[in-house]
Parts: structure tokens; C-alpha cells; sequence
């Protein structure tokens, strides 16, 4: 059962493939996993273990020790055993179920089926069975079984492209490469099944970016990194198949590896509570002494003399002993105020409330068919008290959906959406028609309306046409004919896709490319460039060019990047146009639009030669390699020629920008982590309205280890106070530093997501369970008052379960001062239920002279007293009265009274005379009038102080909740929030809305044609450029995409 | 993906009204009015029935007489327990300046007797008391065998405590003629304790049944032999036992010994005149320096209550009052103030 757990430290792995003996005498773990924590014999001490090492459990049992010592049992027994046992069963009934859910979901997993290589067969076999070692054969879209070493792919080279989401959040591709030895394996299966290589790694680890391991295979040694290992828990894209070894099975990959034991998480309200239950706690105990004194005082004053009805027990001859004893009877009859059944209320209530967020109709997204999912039930309260939302960029705030939206081509805008509905459709329309005789290709969800545009096409403008042509002839993107004959491009950023698809809907379709060529068809005619050079995309560069020969000879060289950088690197014959289209990004950028400028520069063939020639010597030079490319780089890009500029939508998802101004007017700082650049990171803020132009300042904070951040952020905040003392309003988009940092934050972000939706539509707070604690002082603390008074106030936790059932509540906050006030409440009804009764019942008799002050009936009086003042209480809390709450309320009444009249009845006390020795007291008590007119009175200098406490308090402090619901009632009738449209901010900011996600290094990719098909003729000439440093390409590609850590905080004034 | 919801309608989860919180739902909104006019009718409310309490209370005849001092030289006598089996005898004259009107009630009470004491309360067997096992004596420390181990019947602090003073009353005519007061002794009990509570062994012979056990050491008659008039008032029924059993809440308590039996003399009440307690003195209160009086009552509608009920009543119809006044009085001046909320 304890499948975690290994007989000896592993520090080296060493598997050998398609050998299971010999790898069984490592005895690995097999692929089976275990996320079960119980199975049927191992369930009761396991969870009874675990049980009782939570504090109230112990406390109970403590109590219950303590009930058995014949001396101090003050209570009978079960007072203690029942609650103990209904919580300890409540809560194993629960884990029981959940280690339920947890077989089932394991053994759907484990008996997924992957295809593995036994016996030199491709044999369906079931992911639990699949052992280290074994060669197996994932296709397309497929989930990983196992962590395994790739060894061969359906795509050249021996890459493949697998998806991380289940493991880090991020939703776009990663690329994998095999070696190039076993990647020559390709799928023939029998020289798969004789692949004999040992793996010698390292032990199983938590590290999703790490591995290290070395392959030897016919006797040479190949060194293995990441970047050969596809993890469990990865979905294989884009690629057909491929064929990995499996390295780490089960219970070692690094995905079971990661998912340790989810640590317990404590909300600041059970931090409050369990101060509050310590201080009470200490009450208790000094009340325990102080009884104790006092009885010591009355043993030895009264008791003395009382001794001919009642001697000393034996062994208590003397007062001070006898003091010492009713400590601990005290510390058993006063237990109850110490609010243990309090966790398990607010246990109860969680639940409730996750129940209500799970079956939420206005949560519930269409799109996935998913409806909402509290994962957790401990934090529910805490969605009120959100201070931040950290939040992913990539699928939380974005749809990672880019589109084409508008360019603006020789100081022309073309796109833009016009304002009259009717105009819109009409155009639409003729754009279709237009369209699709232009281009053969159109994409028919191409959401690029402006028929002004189709027409600058057609008519020949040569503007447009260049313009588009770049968009054709400079990007990274792959293209590929499926057996339909469609073109499906594989793109590396979405910013290009749009691009690139954009060109192809607008008659300027990309076709296909060799390292040496490219090849668009402009307008139906096929035309192929020459690729002469490329000029790769970099941080710093943040443009791209590449160098064209057209049919024609003429050279070109076609230049898209960061509008900052290229008007720099204009002609200066610009100048007008720059202007105009500078004006055009900002309103773009205005927008959120990400926007590219376009510039082009015709070169001289002479020029060209001696440039390229001095490329070729720094390519091959030693020193200072990288420094020299990037000198003629910028020798010549300039002069540039501008076209234009382009602008790319980031999808928001649907209601981000309403969400994210509501999380603002709530003061709720959003944090948002991502693994873009900052460019990127800055465009969509703004995009979402996290920032906004108004914000004069935004700081910028670049560092590369946690000590500079941290003293950057340092410095940011002091500017700021000195500015402005608002920094606390301040969002914070903050660059994701390291992958594993990201994924201790992701936990976080799962609840912050549901938050932000439960935000995005109510804001509602969740606060209720203040009173439940009310509601124990109330239940106690007359216990308290009364000594020695119990049996009849265990029913009250049926009472707690109203406050499940209003959701209407705003504005009870739990603090140490409202905890305070409860406690004066509280001692105050105790008081009253104890002296008016007290004061009534002293030297009075029945309605039929009976003597009625007896004990029996004093604690009746009392118990009814206090059940009714309780549920008034409750009643007033309530301000949303469903027919629940009438059942609960009214309902736990009716159980007081019913339960009270049984417990008295004579049927029992003829089976248990012992038990229940009350028999006929509720039937003579509550029959006499007196008796509820004490009651009456009970309640009403109970109740009446706290009305008019609270009327004073929203009389004259009304908070912001009674204001509203004054409103409201004023009202009538609820008015939806108000939702805030995306403003256009016209023109008025200033900044560049530059922001392109891409990497470094596809631009060798490309010309190296390492990710070309076989059916390209082979690289000529620049194949031994490139592998001169073939390596470099992959490692930069593969390259963590930022390792910069950069942030920016910015004030914000809110206006509420 | 459009597919797939279809494929999977059960996931949109239930539009039932509890699910979705829709429940109808009444809307408790007390406002300022309601709550004033609230307050304004609890005060009437209260000094309505404070009145009515108050003068009930104050139809209520009641004598109490205290009887320690009164028979002092019974009480030394009872201070040694070596007496325990001399009788003392005393009377006590005293004149009924009016006539009792209706039902008269006799107590017995004692001052500073702990019968809320923890210890004593549970010094009792409940199963040996409905008669089931006569000699199950657990729970009855220290009260649970004699010396030589001979269980108790009944056992505990609570039973070997028996009042046990004869209280007769006597009405004087006139100088010679002494009426004894007719009083019953029925009907002093719960039904529930007299029937379902208290049951003796079922024997032929209630001596036989409690063959086995012994007296309480400071009883100077076994149970069975506790009320030699009437036979049937014998052993755990005994009424005068049961009334003693119910123990008191506060060390100050009175208890029902006997009802005024209203007839001859007696139709109407006990007629204004000259009266006499005959008391046996047998329990001891010296010893924890507590008194013992008789008292004799009328009731009222209410039972005997008395003022405490009605003054309190009063007290928190005026307080509610009070309250009342000056939340309106706070309400009417931020009148203005809160118009100018609701506006914002």
C-alpha cells in the first residue's frame, strides 16, 4: 500500500531499453500510480491517525480521558463521545468518498491504453503495465504515459512538439529533439525492439526543467538534456508519432513527482479562529481557577459544616484537593465554550458554499460545457477578502487567439471599424464577393472587413502591394499541404500566424519554403524568391529582416519590428509618413492593439555582395562572433523605406475588461504572470484596462535574481511615496522568473480564477460563519453561567445550518473587535438567562402549589430560554428568508421541543433510568404559566438590547452595505452592475504598442531547412554554414523564452 | 466544441430553485419604523403583564413562620446525634389576621441547605428508586452500604437527608376547642414522579421487598414504614419522600408538605384566627447553621409567584420604553442625513 515508499535512497538511474529483466533488478516502480491515499483494511487506523492529530479532535478526546476519572466526570460520558464520534465519522464518511473519487480517477488513468513494443510487436497495453524501459509508440494528441526519452519522430530530425499545460500552465508548444542517432531508428520496429541503449540518469526529482543523463548506445556515449525527455502529463502536437523509452515510470515521473501531498491551506479567518479558541482556551482556564478558588473557600467556610449530609469522598479530605477536582470538573462542564464544534460548522458551511459555486448557473461556461469548481472548500470565505488576483496571461486573461485587426499602409488605415451598423454588413458583404475572387484561399473566418482595402489590391497599388508581400516573405512560418490540399501553416508566435494569414486572405498566399527560397503566389501568379539572408529576430533587435532576390534580380530587404527601433532606422525622405502612421500606432496601441511597423529597403547587388561576403567571414570568425553579425546586421537595416504598420488583436477572453474594472473598484490588486516579454506584458495591460494612460508612470523593473528585483521594487515604492501614496492601488505585472516558481504560484491561481469569475459577476461576500460563532458564545457561555447545567443544549448544532442559506448578507466582518462585542453579548445573555429565571423561580411555587424551583426545572427553563433567544437571534441575521430558513429556524425549535419532550418521556426512562432521569419534567414545566412568562421575559432583555444596538449602529454609522441596501429598498429593484465598455482612448497616448512574441533562433532554424521535409532538395550551400553551429540553434530555441526578470508596478488612482 | 456540450448537457448543473439560490424568498427589511414601533409595543407589552403580575402577586396570602429559634430547646436536643431516637415536641401559636381565601398550601423550608450541590444531586440510584433492583446502590457514595456492607434502601446523600419534621396544624376556636386542620397529603407530587419515577418492589409484602437492605442512617424508620396511617403510602411512593427527592436549584427552597383539605370549617380557606403548628422536631439545621420555617399559602393564577416576575416586567417595559424614546429621538434628527445617503 505505501507504494511511495522505497527501501533504499535512489541516486542513479540506470535503464536499459527493451530489457525488462535487467531493469527489474533495480526494481522500479512500474507505471501504475497511486494518488489514493486509503484501501479497505488500511482505511480505519490510517484515518484515525490522521484524524487525531487535529486539535479539536485531541481536545475531545482529552475531555473524554479526563470524563473517565470517576473524581472529576462532572458530565456523563456520552455528553463527549457522541459529538466526538458524529465529527470523527462525519469526517472519515468524507475522506472515504473522496479516496473513492481517487481509485476511480486512478484506475481510469491506469488502464489508459498505449501502444508499447513488446516482444518486437507494437501491443496494446495498459499505461499500469507499461515498466521503465519499454519502448512505446505515442501518436498525435495522445497524453504521455511516463516520462520518457524520445527517441525517433514522424517530423525531420526527430522533433516533436508536445504540449505542457497539465504541467505548467502554458498552452503553447514546446519543441522536443531527439538524438540524431536514435532518431534514424525512424518507426521501424524491429530495429526499435533491438535498440539496446542504457540510460544512466539521474535519480527521479520534482524538476520539470532539469534532467541530465547520458545514452550509451554501440559503444558511444551521447549526453542527454531536457530537451530529449517528454514528460508525463504532456499532449503530443503536431506530430504524427514518436517513439520514447521510458525513463521514469509511475510514482517516479516528474509530474507524480510534483503533485506531492497538497499542503493543508489555512485561511486568515481559521488564523483568526484559532488565536480566538487559544484566548478562549485561557478564559477557560482561569475560569476553571478561579472556580476552583472558590470552591476551595466554600468547602472550607459552608461545606464543613454541611458534612453530616455529605462526606468527604474518600482521598478528598481536604479543601484545597477538593479545589483541585473541580478544576478539571469545570474544565469538563465549561468545555463547550472553547468553540471546537465551531471547525466543524465552518467545515459544514465551506462545503455548502462549494456546493453553491459548483452548481452555479451563471458560472457554468457553455463554451467547454464546464460549470464552476471549487477544488478546495477551505478557502471558500476567502473569496471575500481577496486583496490580490494573481493571474495567468497566456488562456486567463487572453484567448491566445491572435488576429489580424487593422493596418495602416502608406498613411492610410484600412480596417478600421465604422460605426454604423447597416454600413458594416454592406461591406462585408461586397468584401466577400471581392475576396474570394482575389484570393483562392480566403480563410473564411478571416474577421478583416474593408473593402478599401480589396480595392488598393486590385486596382495594383504598388504600396499595398509591397506591403503585403513583406507580410508574405518575412516571417519563420512553416507551411504544409495536408492530403486535402489545404496550406496549414506551423507557426511559432501567433503574432506571425495573423500575419502571415493575414497576407494569405488578401491574395499574398505563402506557399512554401526551401532554406534558399520561398515561394508566395501574389494575386494567382506563383513567384519564388531567393532567400539571400536572414536577419533573425532578437530581444534587443526587436525587428527581423530578410533579404530577397525577386524574379526580377532586384534585391530587397523586407524589415517588420518594434515601431521604436524602425523609425529610427528610416530614410530620412520618411519623414511625413512617419508622422502619419506614428499617429496611426498610437491610436492602434490606444486600442491594445500589438502593432509591427513595416519598412522595406531596396539594396544594390554590389553592396549586397560585399555585406554578405563580410556576413560569411563573421560567421566564421572565433571572437566576437555574435558582436560582429550584430554590427552588419544594423549596417544594413537602414535606410529603411516605410510601409506601414500593422496591427495584431490579442483576443481578450470574453469579459476580462468588465472583470478586471470591477476587481479594481473592489481594491483588488491583480498580479499577472507571464512568460512574455515586457513589451507584451505592458501591451496587454493596457489591453485590459489594468493600466490605463492616466497612470503617468510606469515603472520598469529589470532583474535577473530575486536581490535585484527585490531592491529594484524597492526603489519603484519610494518613488512612488514620493509621488503619490496611492502604491497600494497599484497592479503589478510581473514577468514569470523561473518555471518552478510559476508553478507554486499556479495552486494559487486556481482559486484565484474561480474568484475572479465569482467576482466578475457578484460581489457577493461569504461571511456568514461570524455568526456561527455567535452562535457557540451564545451556547455556551449560559453553560458557563449555569455551572452545572448541560444535557439540554447539545442539540443546538442543528442551528448552525441557517446561516448555509443566505446568501444576501454583506457586511459582517470577523474581527478581534467584533469578537469582543460578541463575547460582551454573549455574557450579557447569559446573564439574563440566568438571573431572570433565577430572581423568578427563588421561593415561588406552582400553579398547583407544587414546589417548582427544583433543579430539573430550572434547567428546563433555561435550556427553552435559551433555544428560543438563539433561534431569535438567528431569525435576526436573517435578512433573506427562503423557505429553508423557515424550516431550519422554526424546524430547530420544533426538534428542541420534540427532542426535550422524548428525552423526558416516561417510555425512556423505563428503559434507561439511569440516562435520563428528567421523566415528566418538560410535560409539568412547560405547563405551568409562570414558567413561560420567564421565558417571555428571557427573550425580550435578551433580544431587544441588540436591536437597539444595531438600529443605533445603522442609524448613525450606516456602513456602505446598509447604505446600498437603504438604496436598493429605495429602489425596488436591483440594477445590474454597471459594465464598462473598453475605452477608446483616442490618440492621447504617446507609447508604442509594440509587443511580438517571438524567439530567437527560427530564423537559423529555417535557414538551416533542419525543420524542412525530406522532399525540399537538400540544402546546398548554407547547409554547411549552418552546421558549423548546428547546436546553437536548437539551445536558443529551446531556451527558457525569458530569463530576464522585468516588472513594472505602476500607481493607479481609482476613482470610486 | 459545440458537439461536445451536446454530448454532455448533465454537466450545466440543475436550474432548481435551491441550486441556484433562487428560492423565493421574503426579504426581512426592518426598517426604522418597524423597529420603533416595535420596541414601543414590547414596553406596553411588558408593563402590561407587570401590572397584571404585581397585582396578583399582591392577592397572594402568605404566613411563614420560622420555627428554629422557636424551638430552641428541640434544636439542642437534635445537635447531638446521640438523641436520634427522643422524640421533641413543639408548638407554635400564632394568630390569621384574615381569612385565606381558596386552596392553602403548607411548605416546609429550609434556608442554606445545599440540595444544588453537585455531589448531592447525584448521590441517588434511579433504578433502585423505580424499584427494578432494590439494591443497586451505585452513584449512592457516600450513602451506599451500611457498616457491614448491607446496601441501602434508599441509598445517597439526597434520601438519608429526608425532612422529616411532623408538621400539624391546629385551628383554636376558642381557648378550649382545637380544630386539627384537615390537610391532605395526595396530590403534593408530579404525576409522573408518583407513577413512572417512584415505584416500589414488586413484592406482596413491601417489608419482604426490602429484604436486604438496610435504612439511610438517619432515618429512624425503614422506608416501608414511613407512613404508618396509610399503607399505601409506603417505600419509595411515599409522597413526603418524592417531594424531597426533587431537589431544589438554590439552598433556599420551600417544599409542598400539605393541601389545606377544604371542608367543615375550612370551605371557604382557613378562617382569620388563632392557630397553632404542632411540630415533631426531628431534622437537625444547627449543624450547617440553616433555618427551617412553615409556611402557609395561597395562589394566584400564576401559581405562587412573587414580585420578583412583576417587578421585573415593569422594569423592562420602562428600559424598553426609554429606548425607545431615544432611538427616535436619534432616528428623527439624522433624518436629514440619511436622505442625503440615499440620494448619493
Amino acid at each position: 500500500m505505501f507504494c511511495s515508499k522505497k527501501k533504499s535512497l535512489e541516486v542513479e538511474r540506470i535503464v536499459k531499453a527493451n530489457d525488462r529483466e535487467y531493469n527489474e533488478k533495480y526494481q522500479y516502480t512500474d507505471n501504475r500510480i497511486h494518488t489514493c491515499k486509503y484501501n479497505i483494511l488500511t482505511f480505519l487506523p490510517i484515518n484515525l491517525f490522521e484524524q487525531f492529530q487535529r486539535v479539536a479532535n485531541v481536545y475531545f478526546l482529552f475531555l473524554l480521558i479526563l470524563q473517565l476519572i470517576p473524581e472529576i466526570s462532572s458530565l456523563t460520558w456520552f455528553t463527549t463521545i457522541v459529538p466526538l464520534v458524529l465529527v470523527v465519522t462525519m469526517t472519515a464518511v468524507k475522506d472515504a468518498t473522496d479516496d473513492y473519487f481517487r481509485h476511480k480517477s486512478d484506475n481510469q488513468v491506469n488502464n489508459r491504453q498505449s501502444e508499447v513494443l513488446i516482444d518486437s510487436k507494437l501491443q496494446n497495453e495498459k499505461w499500469m503495465n507499461v515498466k521503465v524501459g519499454d519502448i512505446i509508440k505515442l501518436e498525435n494528441n495522445q497524453f504521455v504515459a511516463a516520462d520518457l526519452l524520445l527517441l525517433s519522430s514522424s517530423e525531420p530530425h526527430g522533433l516533436c512538439y508536445i504540449e505542457t499545460a497539465e504541467l505548467d500552465g502554458e498552452t503553447n508548444l514546446k519543441v522536443r529533439h531527439a538524438l540524431s542517432v536514435t532518431s534514424e531508428l525512424g518507426a521501424d520496429i524491429s530495429r526499435l525492439a533491438k535498440f539496446d541503449g542504457i540510460v544512466v540518469c539521474e535519480a527521479p526529482n520534482n524538476k520539470l526543467d532539469k534532467f541530465t543523463g547520458v545514452l550509451s548506445w554501440k559503444g558511444s556515449e551521447h549526453s542527454l538534456n531536457n530537451e530529449k525527455i517528454i514528460l508525463r502529463g504532456c499532449v503530443l502536437r503536431n506530430t504524427s508519432w514518436c517513439f520514447g523509452m521510458v525513463i521514469f515510470a509511475g510514482p517516479d515521473t516528474k509530474l507524480m513527482q510534483n503533485s506531492g501531498k497538497t499542503k493543508f491551506k489555512r485561511t486568515s479567518i481559521d488564523r483568526l479562529m484559532n488565536t480566538l479558541v487559544l484566548w478562549i482556551f485561557g478564559f477557560l482556564i482561569c475560569l476553571g481557577i478561579i472556580l476552583a478558588i472558590g470552591n476551595s473557600i466554600w468547602e472550607n467556610q459552608v461545606g464543613d459544616q454541611f458534612r453530616t449530609f455529605l462526606f468527604w469522598n474518600e482521598g478528598e479530605k481536604n479543601s484545597v484537593f477538593s479545589g483541585f477536582l473541580t478544576f478539571w470538573s469545570y474544565i469538563i462542564i465549561l468545555n463547550t465554550v472553547v468553540p471546537i464544534s465551531l471547525y466543524v460548522s465552518v467545515e459544514v458551511i465551506r462545503l455548502g458554499h462549494s456546493y453553491f459555486i459548483n452548481w452555479d448557473r451563471k458560472m457554468y461556461y457553455s463554451g467547454k460545457a464546464t460549470p464552476a469548481q471549487a477544488r478546495t472548500t477551505t478557502l471558500n470565505e476567502e473569496l471575500g477578502q481577496i486583496e490580490y488576483v494573481f493571474s495567468d496571461k497566456t488562456g486567463t486573461l487572453t484567448e491566445n487567439i491572435m488576429t489580424f485587426k487593422k493596418c495602416s499602409i502608406n498613411g492610410r488605415i484600412y480596417g478600421e471599424v465604422h460605426d454604423v451598423l447597416g454600413q458594416k454588413t454592406d461591406m462585408t458583404k461586397k468584401k466577400e464577393a471581392v475576396g474570394f475572387s482575389v484570393s483562392p484561399q480566403d480563410d473564411s473566418t478571416f474577421p478583416f472587413f474593408d473593402h478599401h482595402l480589396m480595392e488598393s489590391i486590385k486596382m495594383g497599388d504598388p504600396k499595398v502591394h509591397e506591403f503585403l508581400r513583406l507580410l508574405a516573405l518575412c516571417h519563420t512560418v512553416m507551411s504544409e499541404e495536408n492530403s486535402a490540399g489545404e496550406l496549414i501553416y506551423q507557426v511559432q508566435s501567433p503574432d506571425e500566424g495573423a500575419l502571415v494569414t493575414a497576407a494569405k486572405n488578401l491574395g499574398f498566399i505563402f506557399k512554401s519554403r526551401t532554406p534558399e527560397t520561398i515561394t508566395i503566389e501574389e494575386l494567382g501568379t506563383l513567384v519564388t524568391y531567393q532567400l539571400l539572408a536572414f536577419l533573425d529576430f532578437n530581444n534587443f533587435r526587436k525587428r527581423m529582416s530578410v533579404i530577397v532576390r525577386n524574379p526580377e534580380g532586384q534585391i530587397k530587404l523586407y524589415s517588420k519590428g518594434a515601431d521604436t527601433i524602425l523609425f529610427e532606422r528610416l530614410h530620412p525622405s520618411n519623414e511625413d509618413l512617419l508622422t502619419l502612421t506614428s499617429d496611426h500606432l498610437s491610436e492602434f496601441a490606444g486600442e491594445g492593439l500589438r502593432t509591427l511597423a513595416i519598412a522595406y529597403r531596396d539594396l544594390d547587388d554590389k553592396y549586397f555582395k560585399e555585406w554578405h561576403k563580410m556576413l560569411e567571414d563573421a560567421n566564421a570568425a572565433v571572437d566576437e562572433r555574435d558582436e560582429r553579425i550584430a554590427g552588419l546586421y544594423e549596417e544594413i537595416e537602414r535606410d529603411l523605406m516605410l510601409l506601414g504598420a500593422t496591427a495584431v488583436e490579442d483576443k481578450l477572453q470574453e469579459g476580462v475588461i468588465e472583470t478586471v474594472t470591477s476587481l479594481s473598484l473592489a481594491n483588488i490588486k491583480i498580479w499577472v504572470l507571464t512568460g512574455d516579454k515586457q513589451e507584451t506584458a505592458i501591451n496587454i495591460g493596457y489591453a485590459c484596462n489594468m493600466l490605463t494612460d492616466d497612470m503617468n508612470d510606469v515603472f520598469i523593473i529589470a532583474g535577473n535574481t530575486a536581490v535585484e528585483v527585490r531592491e529594484e521594487l524597492r526603489k519603484a515604492k519610494e518613488n512612488l511615496f514620493g509621488q503619490n501614496r496611492s502604491f497600494s492601488n497599484g497592479h503589478v505585472v510581473f514577468e514569470k522568473k523561473q518555471p518552478l516558481e510559476l508553478d507554486s504560484v499556479v495552486e494559487e491561481t486556481v482559486t484565484g480564477d474561480y474568484a475572479l469569475i465569482i467576482n466578475g459577476h457578484s460581489l457577493t461576500v461569504y461571511d456568514q460563519w461570524f455568526i456561527t460563532l455567535f452562535n457557540i458564545v451564545y451556547t455556551s457561555l449560559p453553560v458557563l453561567a449555569m455551572g452545572i447545567f448541560d444535557q439540554d443544549v447539545n442539540d443546538q448544532n442543528s442551528m448552525d445550518c441557517p446561516q448555509l442559506y443566505k446568501p444576501g448578507q454583506l457586511n459582517l466582518l470577523f474581527n478581534k473587535h467584533k469578537f469582543f462585542i460578541c463575547v460582551a453579548h454573549g455574557i450579557y445573555t447569559s446573564l439574563a438567562l440566568f438571573f431572570i429565571p433565577y430572581g423568578a423561580f427563588y421561593n415561588v411555587a406552582g400553579e398547583d402549589g407544587q414546589h417548582i424551583a427544583d433543579y430539573q426545572s430550572f434547567a428546563v427553563t433555561m435550556a427553552t430560554s435559551l433555544v428560543i433567544v438563539v433561534s431569535v437571534q438567528i431569525a435576526l441575521d436573517t435578512s433573506y428568508w427562503t423557505i429553508i430558513n423557515h424550516v431550519f429556524v422554526w424546524g430547530s425549535i420544533a426538534t428542541y421541543f420534540s427532542i426535550l419532550l422524548t428525552m423526558h418521556s416516561n417510555g425512556l426512562f423505563g428503559i434507561f433510568p439511569r440516562q435520563f432521569p428528567f421523566v415528566g419534567n418538560a410535560r409539568h414545566s412547560l405547563t405551568q404559566k409562570c414558567i413561560w412568562l420567564v421565558i417571555l421575559l428571557t427573550i425580550v432583555a435578551s433580544v431587544m438590547p441588540v436591536v437597539a444596538f444595531r438600529f443605533l449602529k445603522v442609524d448613525l454609522f450606516p456602513t456602505l452595505s446598509d447604505q446600498i441596501r437603504q438604496w436598493q429598498k429605495a429602489q425596488k429593484k436591483a440594477r445590474p452592475l454597471r459594465s464598462r465598455k473598453p475605452q477608446t482612448r483616442r490618440s492621447s497616448s504617446r507609447r508604442s504598442g509594440y509587443a511580438f512574441a517571438h524567439q530567437e533562433g527560427y530564423g537559423e532554424l529555417i535557414t538551416s531547412g533542419k525543420n524542412m521535409r525530406a522532399k525540399y532538395p537538400p540544402p546546398t550551400s548554407g547547409l554547411e554554414k549552418t552546421l558549423y553551429n548546428s547546436t546553437s540553434w536548437i539551445e536558443n530555441l529551446c531556451k527558457k523564452t525569458t530569463d530576464t526578470v522585468s516588472s513594472f508596478s505602476q500607481d493607479k488612482t481609482v476613482k470610486l | 466544441m459545440k458537439r461536445k456540450s451536446q454530448d454532455c448537457p448533465s454537466r450545466l448543473p440543475d436550474n432548481s430553485a435551491v441550486k441556484q439560490q433562487q428560492l423565493p424568498a421574503y426579504r426581512l427589511q426592518l426598517s426604522a419604523n418597524k423597529i420603533l414601533f416595535g420596541f414601543f409595543a414590547t414596553g406596553v407589552f411588558c408593563l402590561g403583564v407587570g401590572v397584571i403580575l404585581l397585582l396578583s402577586a399582591k392577592t397572594i396570602k402568605e404566613v411563614e413562620i420560622n420555627y428554629t429559634e422557636k424551638c430552641a430547646n428541640c434544636a439542642k436536643l437534635r445537635e447531638n446525634a446521640a438523641n436520634f431516637d427522643k422524640e421533641c415536641n413543639c408548638s407554635i401559636p400564632f394568630v390569621l389576621p384574615e381569612t385565606m381565601k381558596g386552596n392553602v398550601y403548607m411548605y416546609y423550608k429550609l434556608y442554606g441547605f445545599y440540595q444544588n450541590l453537585y455531589r448531592y444531586i447525584l448521590s441517588r440510584s434511579n433504578s433502585q428508586l423505580v424499584g427494578t433492583d432494590v439494591k443497586d446502590v451505585r452513584n449512592c457514595a457516600p450513602f451506599k452500604t451500611s457498616h457491614n456492607g448491607i446496601p441501602i434502601a434508599p441509598c445517597g446523600a439526597i434520601a438519608n437527608s429526608m425532612f422529616n419534621d411532623t408538621i400539624i396544624l391546629s385551628y383554636n376556636l376558642n381557648s378550649s376547642i382545637h380544630i386539627k386542620v384537615p390537610m391532605i397529603r395526595s396530590g403534593i407530587t408530579w404525576w409522573t414522579d408518583k407513577y413512572v419515577k417512584f415505584q416500589n418492589p414488586s413484592f406482596q409484602n413491601l417489608s419482604s421487598a426490602f429484604a436486604g437492605t438496610t435504612k439511610p442512617p438517619n432515618w429512624p424508620k425503614p422506608a416501608y414504614e414511613l407512613d404508618e396511617e396509610d399503607p399505601g403510602n409506603n417505600g419509595f411512593i411515599n409522597d413526603d419522600f418524592i417531594v424531597w427527592m426533587r431537589t431544589a436549584a438554590f439552598p433556599t427552597f420551600k417544599k409542598l408538605y400539605r393541601r389545606l383539605h377544604r371542608i367543615e370549617h375550612f370551605t371557604e380557606g382557613l378562617p382569620a384566627g388563632s392557630y397553632s403548628f404542632n411540630i415533631t422536631y426531628n431534622f437537625p439545621v444547627n449543624r450547617f447553621q440553616g433555618e427551617k420555617a412553615v409556611v402557609l399559602s395561597t395562589l394566584t393564577w400564576s401559581g405562587g409567584s412573587s414580585l420578583f416576575l412583576g417587578l421585573a416586567y415593569m422594569v423592562t417595559g420602562a428600559v424598553t420604553w426609554l429606548a425607545f424614546f431615544s432611538m427616535l429621538a436619534v432616528h428623527l434628527r439624522l433624518r436629514e442625513r440619511k436622505m442625503f445617503f440615499l440620494q448619493q
